[in-house]
């Protein structure tokens, strides 16, 4: 309950938040960003952290909603969005039945690499097929609901926020159900579990399958968002890998590790893409505009985005693999 | 076209791919870990080949000379300094550590190499020995298929006849076990990883004359590997030998009755029926649902 | 009543070529408390892997409440009122002591606040109030067999099946144990009982059954078994202190 209280104290200051900043396109971009994939890390915290099946194909489930929503619009331009996002849901779980029933049944490290797997035969065939616009895309020009503003960004930092307080509702609500200790002990231990009444594929689909939804809802509202997207924008390896990345940084298996997590990487990377890095470390004069290594920061750094991911998860998993909110969970 | 064109070029890229696999499934067998960073050592392969042979002037098969002893110290102290400190962590941390040293190899080529593809060619890049029938041999392919050949048979050998190679089946059947015999696992675990990276930069080395070498190149050959690895049985050297041929087969077929675009679709379509119908593989025991 | 509550008929397992349990028949009565001994690699776990759905029967038949269960999955088996104990203990070591016993208790009622309080119940039972808190990884060997115990009995089984729930415990702790199995069954559960130390098994079992490599040696009250040649033989022969 005191969880609960938290996630609505937050939200309400999440809602009142573009009021305080105003009209900055800019900002506003970058807390859809934070939000999306605090929401994302979340929805994938629930099947990877709590159930202790680690996916690293949600790219698959993301693609799945964006794909649907804007291959639809694109027909029937007139169509309501949210029948859009309801559709992506269906075509996210049929995915991820299909990834459960397959690799479900085994342990270990098959679920990781089968899970990849689908995801990589998702991305080729929508590269492949001509009516998701192939390797270029799908652009789509127009959308209404409800006359909302849709060039404006702030419907979208609301509908962001409201799928994390969902998802984050969900968590909260699954930590102390029956369902939720039931991927606990799943996570723990797959013998005792089922020694213990626990139906682990029952179990690990329906959280695999809550997972899914909500990362396709998401990529539903990017798509919508964003209006154009592509197999590298929404279905790529490394978006799996980000989504999971955050929820490390912040706490696996925590309720508030993804959102912490969000909170550190979005803004970084945005920081090394606009490589506000590079101009901060040249204007503090530690570093000389004009000197090699200056220049070679000046045209890489924005570039260094993963490069710098990659370095950030190697020393998370060894000084740090119970995340942030893990150095402050109480020992017990 | 004949039948046997595409058997035969799928039979001789099948022998790289089936190095890669060895590897693969020889670091699997040993640590028990499934190695993310095994594409991208691939890449490092590609572009020590490359540089071997722009910069120094070294044919990119003979420059396995020295870029096997390069690759295995490379491996040996990347399992010394980072790998070990996982081995007794749970498989995701294991999975995420090597996902992010690939990530670091492969964006650091990114900023070093660009990503502007380079191509290797030498004088027999283009060459070919015309068979009857209207058959044709890459004669690069036929190369490196042979050289393939030799390593293998030189591993198989080591690795049944050597006390370390005894050492490094010991600690793969049973890693308490060979601990307890008195085999020193650390240092296996390390001797494993170096192998795995040798062969991998060799797989790498050996294919850079016939593809496009750039920093992401590795992305697609680690699922292939891993597809091979399931295929042969994880952790089973000689099933991953096999299942090497297998997918580049499969490949080399689909891309010739069916279209290149669908050819990796179909070996992940593999990957995934072997999990379903024979999870531990064709020949391996290991894994699967015990 | 029924007189068998679980019938094991003509049981045996094969590992490819290998063969762990070979045509194991008898059965236990309700209310009873069956010993199942034997040296080491006798096949005790492997019977009881076959009985509880783990590693499923090769052929023979597994009957328990007049159900044939050969081809159920462990956790219907479970549900059904046979629940199982590990000879390695297996806690779920990050969540507490509590939440490990509620997650037993969950297999009967779908409330967290009922599951919660059955669990209490169970920590009582076993002595564990104090440690409910504690998170399950942490405790001593002793308090995690006593964990494991309180567990099984929160899913309210009819039969309990314990693998060595004594194994690595000193006298002291043995001795609370075996009381605690004492109550147990004169609240009406059934126990099959997998032991090495004969000193407990002989002070608590009924019925005993012997296996040794795979086949059934003997069967018989404690009295038998302890004075049973070819089981003195078994014992001394596999090394074992008697």
């Amino acid at each position: 309950m005191k969880q609960i209280a938290l996630i609505t104290i937050l939200a309400a200051a999440a809602f009142a938040l573009p009021l305080v900043i105003g009209e900055n396109p800019y900002i506003t971009g970058i807390l859809i960003s934070v939000l999306m994939m605090a929401a994302l890390s979340s929805a994938w915290n629930i099947l990877g952290g709590y159930a202790g099946q680690y996916s690293f194909g949600h790219a698959a489930y993301f693609g799945a909603g964006a794909y649907t929503t804007l291959i639809l619009l694109t027909i029937y331009p007139t169509l309501n969005p949210l029948i859009c996002v309801a559709l992506g849901i269906i075509a996210a779980s049929i995915i991820a039945l299909i990834t459960g029933s397959i690799v479900f049944r085994l342990r270990g490290h098959y679920f990781g690499l089968a899970s990849i797997a689908v995801a990589e035969i998702v991305r080729l065939s929508v590269l492949n097929f001509d009516f998701t616009g192939g390797a270029q895309g799908i652009l789509l020009s127009d959308v209404s609901l409800w006359g909302l503003d849709l060039n404006s960004k702030n419907p979208f930092y609301y509908g962001m926020l409201l799928v994390l307080v969902v998802t984050l509702g969900i968590t909260a609500y699954l930590r102390t159900s029956k369902t939720g200790y039931y991927l606990q002990a799943i996570r723990e231990d797959q013998d005792a579990a089922s020694s213990l009444g626990i139906n682990l594929s029952y179990y690990k689909n329906k959280s695999l399958l809550i997972s899914a939804a909500l990362t396709s809802v998401l990529g539903s509202l990017y798509g919508l968002y964003i209006r154009f997207i592509d197999t590298s924008a929404v279905l790529d390896l490394r978006l799996s890998i980000e989504i999971i990345l955050t929820a490390i940084i912040g706490g696996v298996g925590t309720l508030w590790g993804p959102v912490v997590g969000a909170l550190l990487l979005v803004p970084l990377a945005e920081m090394l893409r606009s490589n506000l890095l590079g101009d901060t470390l040249v204007k503090a004069g530690l570093v000389s505009e004009t000197s090699a290594l200056g220049i070679f920061l000046k045209e890489n750094l924005a570039h260094a985005h993963v490069l710098v991911y990659g370095i950030i998860t190697v020393l998370c998993i060894l000084y740090l693999p119970k995340g942030i909110l893990g150095l402050f969970r109480r020992t017990k | 076209m004949s039948f046997l064109q595409p058997l035969l070029s799928g039979i001789l890229t099948g022998g790289v791919y089936a190095l890669a696999g060895i590897g693969m499934s020889l670091v699997f067998g040993v640590m028990n870990i499934s190695n993310f960073a095994h594409g991208d050592l691939m890449m490092l392969g590609m572009y020590l080949a490359y540089f071997a042979f722009t910069l120094l002037h070294i044919d990119p098969y003979l420059s396995l000379v020295l870029i096997i002893p390069t690759a295995f110290l490379f491996g040996y102290v990347l399992e010394k300094l980072l790998i070990n400190r996982v081995i007794n962590h749970p498989h995701q941390n294991q999975i995420l550590l090597t996902i992010g040293l690939g990530l670091i190899m492969s964006n650091t080529a990114l900023l070093a190499f660009t990503s502007d593809p380079k191509i290797l060619t030498t004088s027999y890049s283009s060459s070919a020995f015309n068979l009857a029938g209207g058959i044709s041999i890459s004669v690069p392919l036929l190369l490196s298929f042979l050289i393939t050949c030799v390593i293998i048979t030189i591993l198989y050998v080591f690795l049944s006849k050597s006390t370390t190679g005894m050492a490094l089946r010991a600690t793969s059947q049973n890693r308490e076990a060979a601990q307890l015999m008195g085999i020193n696992v650390a240092k296996m675990s390390a001797i494993a990883f170096g192998i795995g990276t040798a062969l991998a930069a060799t797989a790498g080395a050996l294919i850079a004359p016939t593809y496009y070498i750039h920093p992401l190149a590795g992305h697609s050959f680690l699922l292939k590997a891993f597809t091979i690895c399931v295929l042969g049985g994880l952790g089973s050297v000689v099933g991953a030998g096999v299942g090497g041929v297998i997918i580049g087969v499969v490949e080399s077929m689909s891309s010739t009755y069916l279209s290149s675009d669908w050819k990796d679709v179909v070996v992940f379509m593999i990957f995934l029926a072997v999990l379903l119908f024979r999870p531990q593989g064709l020949f391996g025991n290991k894994g699967g649902q015990s | 009543m029924i007189q068998d509550l679980l019938r094991i008929s003509h049981v045996s397992k094969h590992f490819g070529g290998n063969v762990a349990v070979l045509d194991i028949s008898f059965s236990v009565d309700e209310k009873q408390i069956v010993g199942l001994i034997g040296p080491n690699g006798a096949g005790k776990t492997t019977l009881f892997n076959c009985i509880t759905g783990f590693f499923p029967a090769t052929s023979g038949e597994v009957i328990f409440d007049t159900k044939k269960i050969n081809d159920l999955r462990p956790d219907e088996i479970c549900r059904l009122g046979m629940a199982r104990t590990w000879q390695r203990v297996k806690p779920l070591g990050s969540l507490s002591v509590l939440e490990n016993v509620m997650v037993g208790a969950f297999s009967v009622t779908n409330k967290a606040r009922q599951a919660e309080e059955n669990a209490m119940e169970q920590l009582k039972r076993v002595g564990l109030t104090d440690y409910a808190s504690k998170s399950a990884g942490s405790l001593p060997i002793g308090l995690k067999k006593k964990l494991e115990l309180a567990r099984v009995l929160a899913t309210e089984p009819k039969l309990l099946l314990l693998d060595e729930i004594c194994g690595g415990l000193n006298h002291t702790e043995t001795d609370t144990i075996l009381d605690i199995i004492r109550t147990i069954r004169q609240r009406g559960t059934t126990i099959v009982f997998i032991e090495h130390d004969m000193k407990a098994v002989t002070s608590i079992c009924d019925r005993i059954v012997v296996l040794n490599s795979g086949e059934m040696l003997a069967e018989g009250n404690p009295e038998e078994i302890t004075n049973n040649p070819d089981v003195i033989a078994a014992y001394l022969g596999g090394g074992h202190h008697a």
